[in-house]
């Protein structure tokens, strides 16, 4: 919608020529602002001075502490003024002069006598500042003069009363409850403006209480409610009061629904509006329901008020994505539409109709959007793209006709954004439609051909080297990737240079052609582009220096890299060069999910513990170095998982303990970190004594107390044990904090010398097979699946009993898994009968795990899932399903 | 006399009519609120709520027009009192006689008051109210116990009065009209 904000930018810009405020400098209207101490008050040229100084404050000029109170003292004396003009611009200097509570008490009683004045004006405006300046204490006193003005019979006083309630009510609730009788009152009135804000105040007393709520309801809506605008502040209470209570009859005629039917046929177009989209938004509406509301919004489509317009087709393009059919009987309104004068109507229309139409009406729909895309600012452009994407993947045979628009519209100017929406589309639509890759790949070639943004230039390079080499041609591509040498910049120059060397190692008659190329290219002056070649040369020319086989070079050149960046990084600057080669498979795989949980601390006590000399950037990092810097523990080998911290205490206990749970090859080590909250009190010799009777697998081996717990300074112990290699022990362990408590005194902060033996009782910690999984994602989760092959597949089926929802079993199972959701599939579309959801990890011992999870629920709200799971290793995939079996 | 004169009067007025502004301050229950109905109407109510900030009255008497400033006399305000005494013709201090023990704080409010540069040379008149009670000051006593004597650098003034009874209330009328001229 930053259409017409736009527009109306260059419209104040327009003005800004002739306004009266052009040129107003704060310097120049303080000193003006001295006519308000003036004996002989000027009313016409006071008012004009509050006029800019408000208009200043709007502008968000800000005023100095001196300057503002300068100015309220000298705006308080203009209330010797009778003049009813003046007296207004006063209030409104003191409600946006907001001074400190100290001076503006000032006022207060100027305001009360207004407030109790015979002028209506005075009364409502008197209202509204007094309430906005006002504390409790003197609320207590004018709460007698509001509750009168809430039933006055000036509606302007009246609505200045209620408005200043629903503001109050924010600080004050307690005295603004009180009124609710005069509330009720004043909802009766025959004002509209004063039935409407007694509505908004009555209902937002009643907030809290869910009954009270739907009582109001359920009177007002049998009739008394006359302002169109209270009536639609009551069709959003009865919305709210029909979702709260849906739940509980399902079955049946839905509360309220009569209500809203006949807000239809209301005489006032803002409550049909309200009542049509309330009906559209119910929860789990049906066709039934949809009917009378879709139609009237079709009223509204032809109508000649824009604003009608507007409204109408916002609230059909949402219901287009949840009920296109329903829509479909509006699409000859809306196709004419498009041609409509204000670009935000034309755009939802387009879309709308892009979400509804049928595979016939596609070509012409495409024809119209052509003429119109020239008009339209680019955020508007992206989401008509997004809606052709959508809408050639609904019907792949039409993918001529909408690729040939988005490579028409991708030569058109655009912004990066736009371009790039356009790019992507293409690249999902040759993905999957196979029938578009080569027109595809040849509009993405053409297009690189003239393209300004590096970005989308290297994505799109990348995707010619993975796709192109497949085409039936796959040296009309060369060229475009060639002259990318030629013409562009080094970024780009690099790119193409391996995509040249992809194509090389997969088109063998290419091969000897795409050397010459990468040849020249050893001569260019920038280091990358020159090292790739070199690269690539070697890699290619199969003398075996670099890699043995053919099939490694592929394996390089289009092997995934599946090691997180941000830990690549860490690990190349930790390294040092020395005779061990780099290890690329000692980088740890696991993504940094949450910031480094617990803080070091700081180096005034000695922890024991080397403080790193850097931020770690990743938590796994960190604590791999940490806990092979502790001789104990330097055995233990490479870190396979660290879990998220659990924590042992309730918060707000007098010690506070969380323990993270490492996982090894051969062994666990739970580290615990521990805060002291007393004051008063150094804990020494800090160690948990760890039962594990109730995990039989485990041994302990070592553990490592802390010397001192000063207050509020983390610190941390270690337990370590022992396990059977490669196979997922789980346990529960019982844990008791022990320590030496010594007093302190808080003035001095020295602790006394001697000490009482302490335990403090922890909660238990279980050590569970999800420990042993690594959450580690796939980036397309079919191919990875076919790969990995049928030969270590398993399947079963489970009833996992009843749920509340699918997705509430599927969060279940992932949990328990521990695995890493794909491609967005651990979310479950609202009520959903089934569900399949994709998973992936990495076993403890380096296992690649896929799992295929397929849900399904039926009337009962019986969940039955069917689990199919494939890994590299048959024991792997069986232990898999060995936990949801116990899960 | 009579009607002639009445009508000169009335002549004299529109031509010379006076306007001057004023500043009513002292400590709470001093009676400034009183002495402001005091003036305008000559009424007197036993039931005051205390001033909340200020009142503004326009008092019109013979040919003069007296804007009063009738603040309210809270610790909280007396830090704003300056503002409102700023370029006034005078400046009304009102004390409760009765209350002696707020006397010593009365005087030094007054001498804070007087210390700032922006009231320099603005004449002051102080006014010791509620001498219908028996407890009440005398004049001289008042006038001793507040320092009057020390301030040199203006006019001062001072009056026993009790607006209950409405006693010197036009003794402080004529005060005012005569500095209404002197000053403008």
């Amino acid at each position: 919608m930053a259409q017409p904000l736009v527009k109306k930018d260059d419209d104040r810009d327009d003005e800004m020529d002739f306004s009266p405020f052009y040129g107003i400098e704060k310097g120049a209207v303080l000193q003006e602002a001295r006519v308000f101490n003036d004996p002989q008050l000027d009313p016409r040229r006071c008012s004009q001075v509050i006029t800019k100084l408000l208009y200043l404050l709007n502008q968000g000029e800000s005023f100095t502490k001196v300057e503002a109170t300068e100015v309220f003292f000298a705006v308080t004396k203009l209330f010797q003024s009778k003049d009813v003009g003046l007296r207004r611009m006063v209030y409104l200097m003191i409600k946006d002069l907001s001074p400190s509570a100290d001076e503006v008490i000032i006022v207060t009683s100027s305001l009360m006598k207004d407030m109790n004045s015979r002028t209506d004006m005075y009364r409502a405006n008197a209202i509204r500042v007094l309430c906005r300046i006002t504390d409790g204490t003197l609320l207590t006193q004018i709460e007698r003069y509001l509750k009168q003005a809430i039933v006055d019979k000036n509606p302007v006083v009246a609505s200045a009363a209620l408005v200043s309630g629903i503001h109050l009510l924010q600080t004050n609730p307690e005295i603004v409850k009180r009124w609710s009788n005069e509330v009720q009152e004043a909802v009766q009135s025959r004002a509209a403006l004063v039935q409407f804000h007694a509505l908004g105040l009555l209902h937002q007393i009643r907030q809290n209480d869910r009954l009270a709520v739907s009582k109001l309801v359920t009177s007002l809506t049998r009739g008394s409610v006359r302002s169109p605008l209270a009536q639609c502040l009551l069709i959003r209470y009865t919305s709210q009061v029909i979702r709260e209570s849906g739940m509980n009859n399902q079955t049946g005629e839905r509360p309220f629904y009569d209500y809203l039917d006949g807000c239809l046929r209301h005489k006032a177009e803002m409550v049909i509006f309200e009542a049509a989209r309330a009906i559209t938004e119910l929860n789990g509406v049906t066709a039934r329901e949809l009917t009378p509301a879709i139609t009237v919004l079709q009223l509204f489509l032809s109508s000649s008020k824009p604003v009608l317009r507007f409204a109408a087709v916002r609230t059909l393009n949402k219901v287009a994505m949840t009920h296109p059919l329903a829509v479909t009987n509006c699409n000859i309104d809306m196709e004419s539409l498009i041609s409509d004068q204000n670009r935000s109507i034309a755009t939802l229309a387009i879309t709308t109709l892009l979400k509804t139409g049928n595979e016939s009406s596609v070509d012409r729909l495409m024809k119209q959007i052509t003429n119109f895309m020239s008009d339209i600012a680019d955020e508007f452009k992206i989401v008509v793209v997004e809606a052709i994407r959508s809408l050639c993947l609904k019907f792949p045979l039409k993918y001529r006709s909408l690729m040939n628009f988005l490579s028409n519209i991708l030569r058109e100017e655009g912004g990066f954004d736009y371009k790039k929406a356009i790019v992507d589309s293409i690249v999902i639509l040759i993905r999957d439609i196979p029938d578009a890759k080569e027109s595809g790949l040849l509009h993405l070639c053409e297009f690189i051909e003239d393209c300004e943004f590096t970005y989308l230039s290297t994505q799109i390079l990348h995707f010619l080297g993975n796709e192109g080499p497949k085409t039936s041609d796959p040296s009309k591509y060369i060229r475009y990737i060639y002259n990318r040498v030629i013409l562009e910049n080094a970024t780009v120059r690099a790119a193409a240079v391996s995509t040249l060397a992809k194509f090389g190692a997969m088109v063998d008659s290419l091969k000897p052609r795409i050397f010459v190329l990468l040849k020249r290219c050893l001569f260019d002056n920038d280091d990358e582009v020159r090292d790739r070649a070199t690269l690539y040369l070697n890699t290619l020319g199969g003398d075996g220096t670099v890699v043995e086989t053919d099939s490694e070079a592929k394996e390089f050149l289009f092997g995934s890299f599946d090691v997180p960046l941000g830990n690549m990084e860490t690990s190349l600057k930790n390294y040092e060069p020395s005779e061990e080669p780099f290890d690329i498979n000692a980088v740890p795989k696991e993504v940094k999910s949450q910031p480094l949980a617990e803080k070091k601390a700081p180096g005034k006590k000695p922890t024991g513990l080397g403080a790193p000399p850097s931020a770690p950037t990743s938590a796994a990092d960190a604590y791999e170095k940490t806990l092979l810097s502790i001789p104990e523990f330097a055995s233990f080998g490479k870190l396979f998982k660290s879990s998220a911290p659990v924590e042992l205490t309730e918060a707000e206990t007098e010690y506070a303990v969380t323990v993270i749970k490492h996982i090894f090859s051969n062994h666990v080590v739970f580290q615990y970190n521990c805060t002291n909250t007393i004051p008063e009190q150094l804990l020494e010799n800090v160690i948990v004594v760890v039962d594990s009777s109730e995990a039989e697998e485990f041994a302990e081996v070592a553990s490592k107390p802390l010397r001192s717990l000063p207050y509020d300074t983390p610190g941390q112990t270690y337990v370590a044990f022992e396990k059977p290699e490669g196979v997922t022990a789980v346990g529960k362990f019982s844990n008791v904090l022990r320590f030496i408590v010594k007093e302190v005194d808080p003035s001095t902060g020295e602790a006394e010398d001697d000490g009482v033996e302490d335990e403090y009782q922890l909660e238990d910690l279980e050590v569970v097979a999800a420990d042993y999984i690594l959450k580690v994602g796939v980036s397309n989760f079919r191919n990875a699946w076919e790969s990995m092959g049928p030969d270590c597949e398993r399947v079963d089926e489970y009833g996992l009993g009843p749920r509340e929802n699918l997705a509430e079993a599927v969060n279940a199972v992932i949990n328990l898994l521990g695995l890493q959701p794909c491609e967005g599939t651990e979310v479950v579309p609202n009520n959903s009968r089934s569900h399949t959801c994709l998973l992936s990890g990495v076993y403890i011992g380096n296992v690649k795990v896929l799992v295929r999870l397929s849900v399904g629920i039926d009337a009962q709200k019986e969940v039955a899932m069917k689990l199919a799971v494939r890994s590299e290793d048959e024991s792997v995939s069986e232990a898999i399903h060995e936990i949801v079996a116990s899960g | 006399m009579g009607l002639w004169d009445s009508f000169l009067n009335w002549l004299r007025s529109l031509f010379f009519k006076q306007e001057m502004e004023l500043s009513l301050i002292g400590l709470q229950n001093a009676g400034k609120t009183s002495l402001v109905n005091a003036v305008a109407t000559g009424g007197y109510s036993e039931d005051m709520i205390p001033t909340v900030g200020f009142n503004m009255r326009k008092v019109t008497k013979g040919n003069v027009t007296i804007k009063l400033w009738d603040l309210g006399g809270q610790r909280r305000f007396r830090t704003m009192w300056e503002r409102y005494c700023r370029g006034v013709s005078a400046i009304l201090y009102v004390v409760d006689a009765a209350d002696r023990d707020s006397v010593p704080i009365a005087k030094s409010e007054l001498h804070d008051l007087l210390k700032k540069p922006s009231l320099a040379g603005i004449p002051l008149l102080v006014l010791g109210n509620k001498i219908d009670k028996s407890e009440a000051l005398s004049k001289q006593a008042l006038v001793d116990q507040l320092g009057l004597d020390s301030i040199t650098d203006r006019e001062v003034c001072c009056y026993m009065i009790s607006c209950k009874e409405s006693i010197n209330i036009d003794v402080v009328i004529d005060w005012l009209i005569k500095h209404s001229k002197s000053v403008r």
